[in-house]
């Protein structure tokens, strides 16, 4: 029992950062909130379930093609709805509030209410250390997500783009004093976050098969996250999502199964009340 | 000032609207209501609905309508919400005039549903909620043409875990009104035979049930009884194979549609295989002629096999409305519901013929004959009842 | 003297309203009403949204709360409805209050994430405390009165959708709505100004939780049947949309936006359920295109009248 709550709390806990990264990303850039975050997430998933299903694609191609169509689609939501909002939070939150709804329905007009399910990438269970079996695809989801969220730190760390970004995060306005484009920058991290929402979501669904709503805890969760980890803060998403999972997953194998998902709300009202800028984040100056 | 002068006007434009003109209503059909979750989760069952009103209103209108009309059903969606069911079966009665109402296949909108009948005094003949009290109520008004939950688990469940032997039970159920009730009654009658059992809780929107999962286990059942309604239970069964919970403890789907679905063997993969489930329909058992008439219909009409029963029990529902209408002559309410109580009619499952012994979930309520059939190598193997059985249970 | 207009208005509008039964069929009438629940919700919550600035995503929470408070109460003490409601709302103003204390001093992002929270939080426990919830199902409550009828539970509305407007219409109007307005435009210049900004906040967020608890009270002992729904983030959409739709931060915006979305909602359900999805482009493009709203688009349109008007 330990064992396996051990191990399904890591699994679920690097899915949480994985779905987190993309929030944290454009919190820390252009401090905006995208709730349709988790209907991004679903529709990587879709489009990954119509490339490999219905057009019989391959199914590292048809993820790689549903992460670029979402990428467009996070750029397209940037220039036609988010630009023209900054400097207004509560204006952005109610734009992409409603964006979710919309999608929600949608979804649910094209693709019906049922999960739609991508082919699994392997088959069958594996024994893990002789304690219990595991699925193989879970087994699978866990690498691809420790190497994307690896990729991103690399990313952010080494390349030219990443120092920008890091630049701007920490100080906007100085950074385009420094001849920062930071409209482009905005442009490209805003679809660069729904493109992770999007890799989460196309490394996911194969588990946890994706339904028009299926999105909002994933949203939720990465809220969750994002708060507890810190504002911005990429380590405090990777260390905030990896504490959720483990919590859950204690708490439903220890105390109460009906009550797994509270846990996470809990904490956040508790950091809230506590340290509000999070584990990792900067206190506001 | 000048604001709100607007907002007058624009607040009586808004009044006009809904003085204004309502659908025009033609006199020569009689309308009866269904109500059935078009959308949401369960929007399957909505489909399986329509096809059978479909079906029923051309067999019906066929042969003869009712009281020399066209019979012409109302459609209300329910979105699986009570709220939104109580208010659809308003509007049913109070916009469209409804004679009648059938349908429903969540307890939870039923259990709403009940309450308008009975105030506004339309007959309301459930067809797949399953809960307990929306007969037990002993409303005047309340039929049921379908399975009942203490029907189920008495009549086939509990006896069917006898006849297999099986010593230890697992009761899953989602925390809904279904779940938790079947649960219950799961609990008392396993009692009853002396199976050993544990109970756990789950939701139905649940995706990852490993850790309950590892909980059932530890517990190393012969049998688990699973009533989670939707894609939730093809999670529940595939994951339980990947943990090799199963095929070692059998699982029985006690609800039945889920595991026919169309995605079913998608979201399950090889580990579908020997999962067994409850059903009033077998591809191979018909128990009746018109039984018969209906799957060729349904090939004619779409083109494939019928799969979900759903789409057969609102088919019975609208055959028992249209007889009881026209053996009362008219559409008021008290004389249908003595017509109802009258019915002896054959339909796809059998012969309906509510029971009036008032006290108890049996009261104005038929209970059709279930099946429990278990699934090998992608084919339908009905297990329970002996009668009616055309293999033995592989494990 | 404006006071005066406002309660000059009002009154021919609650009179006519007490008409309406001598004209409506029983079916329109529950339209009426449940516009009316919408009106009241739109508009509590655009006292905080519009007037403050912070957008709560836990107003349809907090009517949950109000309806959950009393129906528990009668249903498993017996209580009074009337009293219930009552009970319920000071419910609704305590969590209110704390929820505001807890991350009104954040604002911004912390607060729309934390009352989501809360709003989730809430859904968790009214599916599993089954008990007393009766979870999914929802908890078959006793009516407000003891005769069902229409037309009383239409006057009862009325009167509920008064006091609400009345409440919110004094908020605003009095020396702390002034300082509601000078925290909207500018936080920092209130303050140093010596406005108390997150007092006025809390008070603000406090008043529109109370308003949404008695607003979701009656509705649920009107329905009869209290469901999670109520308390859903669907349902806080909806207020949503229609605060939007009518216009953040105008007195009129909200009832109008209510009365709009739910008559046509009701005109649109006879083609399917894509009412929701209708609903959400044209608030999307609402929000986006014209952010004040259809009361914003009148007053545009009536300048440039007047502005035609003077050149000629």
């Amino acid at each position: 029992m330990f064992s396996l709550a051990l191990m399904n709390g890591i699994v679920i806990g690097v899915i949480y950062a994985l779905s987190a990264l993309g929030v944290s990303l454009v919190v820390g850039i252009m401090n905006v909130i995208n709730f349709a975050h988790g209907e991004l997430y679903i529709l990587a998933g879709y489009f990954s379930f119509i490339f490999a299903d219905a057009l019989g694609w391959n199914i590292y191609v048809s993820m790689a093609a549903a992460v670029g169509l979402v990428f467009l689609f996070g750029i397209l939501i940037e220039y036609s709805l988010i630009r023209p909002t900054y400097g207004n939070d509560m204006y952005s939150l109610i734009l992409t509030f409603i964006l979710s709804i919309v999608l929600q329905n949608a979804y649910l007009l094209i693709f019906g209410p049922y999960p739609n399910k991508p082919p699994n990438w392997i088959k069958g269970a594996t024994n893990v250390f002789g304690q219990f079996y595991y699925g193989n695809q879970r087994l699978a989801a866990l690498v691809a997500g420790v190497i994307v969220i690896a990729a991103v730190f690399l990313m952010l760390k080494k390349t030219w783009f990443g120092k920008i970004i890091r630049a701007a995060s920490q100080d906007r306005e100085m950074a385009e004093l420094n001849g920062v484009n930071t409209k482009a920058l905005n442009m490209l991290s805003f679809g660069l976050g729904c493109a992770l929402a999007g890799a989460a979501g196309v490394i996911l669904a194969p588990v946890f098969p994706v339904s028009p709503t299926s999105g909002v805890p994933i949203a939720l969760t990465a809220f969750v996250v994002v708060v507890l980890g810190g504002m911005g803060s990429m380590w405090g998403c990777v260390v905030g999502g990896l504490a959720l999972g483990l919590v859950e997953n204690f708490g439903a194998a220890f105390i109460s199964t009906g009550y797994k998902h509270i846990f996470g709300f809990i904490i956040l009202i508790l950091v809230l009340a506590i340290r509000p800028v999070g584990l990792f984040g900067r206190s506001e100056t | 000032m000048k604001r709100l002068t607007f907002g007058i006007c624009v607040l009586f434009l808004g009044l006009g609207l809904v003085v204004g003109a309502t659908p025009g209503v033609a006199a020569d059909t009689i309308k009866v209501g269904v109500v059935g979750p078009r959308t949401g989760t369960a929007a399957a069952t909505g489909k399986a609905f329509e096809e059978g009103i479909k079906l029923a209103t051309g067999y019906v209108n066929s042969k003869g309508g009712v009281l020399g009309k066209n019979l012409e059903i109302v459609f209300e969606d329910t979105a699986g919400a009570p709220d939104k069911a109580a208010s659809g079966f308003e509007r049913l009665a109070t916009r469209d005039k409804v004679a009648m109402v059938l349908g429903e296949s969540h307890s939870s909108s039923a259990l709403a549903e009940i309450e308008v009948a009975n105030r506004l005094k339309v007959p309301f003949i459930v067809a797949e909620a399953w809960a307990d009290p929306i007969t037990a109520k002993n409303y005047k008004y309340v039929f049921r043409a379908g399975p009942s939950n203490s029907g189920v688990v008495n009549h086939t469940i509990a006896k069917w875990v006898a006849h297999e032997k099986f010593k230890k039970a697992y009761i899953v159920a989602e925390n809904t009104d279904w779940g938790l009730g079947i649960g219950k009654l799961c609990e008392a009658a396993l009692a009853k035979i002396g199976v050993v059992y544990e109970t756990l809780e789950t939701e139905r929107k649940s995706q990852d049930h490993y850790t309950e999962l590892a909980k059932i286990k530890a517990f190393d059942p012969d049998v688990i009884l699973a009533f989670i309604y939707g894609t939730g239970l093809h999670y529940f069964v595939a994951q339980a194979g990947e943990m090799k919970v199963s095929p070692k403890a059998v699982i029985l789907d006690g609800a039945g549609p889920p595991s026919l679905w169309p995605d079913f063997w998608k979201n399950v993969g090889d580990y579908g295989n020997l999962e067994c489930f409850v059903s009033s329909m077998h591809e191979k058992v018909e128990l009746t002629e018109l039984a018969t008439y209906f799957r060729e219909a349904y090939v004619k009409e779409f083109g494939v096999q019928p799969t979900d029963y759903k789409s057969r029990s609102i088919f019975d529902a609208i055959l028992i409305a249209a007889d009881a209408i026209n053996r009362a002559g008219s559409t008021d309410p008290d004389k249908l519901v003595q017509a109802l109580e009258n019915t002896n009619l054959l339909v796809t499952r059998g012969t309906a013929k509510f029971d009036t012994t008032k006290g108890g979930p049996s009261y104005h309520h038929w209970m059709p004959p279930m099946l429990v059939i278990q699934w090998q190598d992608k084919k339908q193997v009905v297990l329970y009842p002996p009668e009616g059985a055309t293999g033995k249970l592989k494990r | 003297m404006k006071n005066k207009t406002f309660y000059v208005t009002l009154l021919p509008f609650t009179a006519l309203f007490c008409l309406l039964p001598l004209v409506l069929d029983d079916y329109k009438l529950h339209v009426v009403i449940v516009s009316l629940f919408y009106a009241m919700m739109a508009s509590s919550w655009n006292l905080i949204a519009g007037y403050t600035g912070q957008v709560s995503f836990a107003h349809a929470a907090f009517a949950g709360i109000g309806a959950y408070t009393s129906g528990i109460l009668a249903v498993k003490a017996g209580v009074n409805p009337w009293i219930g409601i009552g009970i319920g709302v000071v419910a609704a103003a305590v969590l209110g209050l704390a929820v505001g204390v807890l991350c009104l001093r954040m604002g911004g992002i912390y607060l729309s994430l934390t009352t989501l929270g809360f709003s989730e939080i809430l859904h968790i426990i009214i599916t599993n405390e089954y008990e007393f919830t009766r979870g999914t199902m929802g908890l078959q409550v006793p009516g407000l009165i003891t005769h069902y009828s229409k037309s009383a539970y239409l006057y009862i509305f009325i009167a509920a959708t008064v006091i609400t407007l009345v409440v919110i219409y004094r908020l605003i109007h009095s020396n702390i709505g002034l300082n509601f307005r000078a925290v909207q435009n500018d936080e920092r210049a209130a303050s140093s100004l010596g406005v108390n900004v997150i007092g006025v906040r809390v008070l603000a967020f406090t008043v529109s939780s109370a308003l949404a608890g008695l607003a979701g009270g009656l509705y649920g002992h009107y329905l009869l049947l209290i469901t999670p729904e109520i308390p859903s983030l669907n349902q806080q959409f909806l207020v949503l949309s229609m605060t939007v739709i009518g216009g953040l931060g105008s007195f009129v915006g909200p009832i109008v936006g209510a009365f709009v979305l739910e008559v046509l909602s009701e005109y649109i359900r006879a083609y399917g359920e894509y009412h929701v999805l209708v609903f959400g482009l044209v608030a999307l493009g609402m929000a986006r295109f014209f952010p004040k709203g259809l009361t914003g688009l009148v007053q545009q349109y009536k300048t440039r009248q007047t502005h035609v008007m003077g050149e000629a």
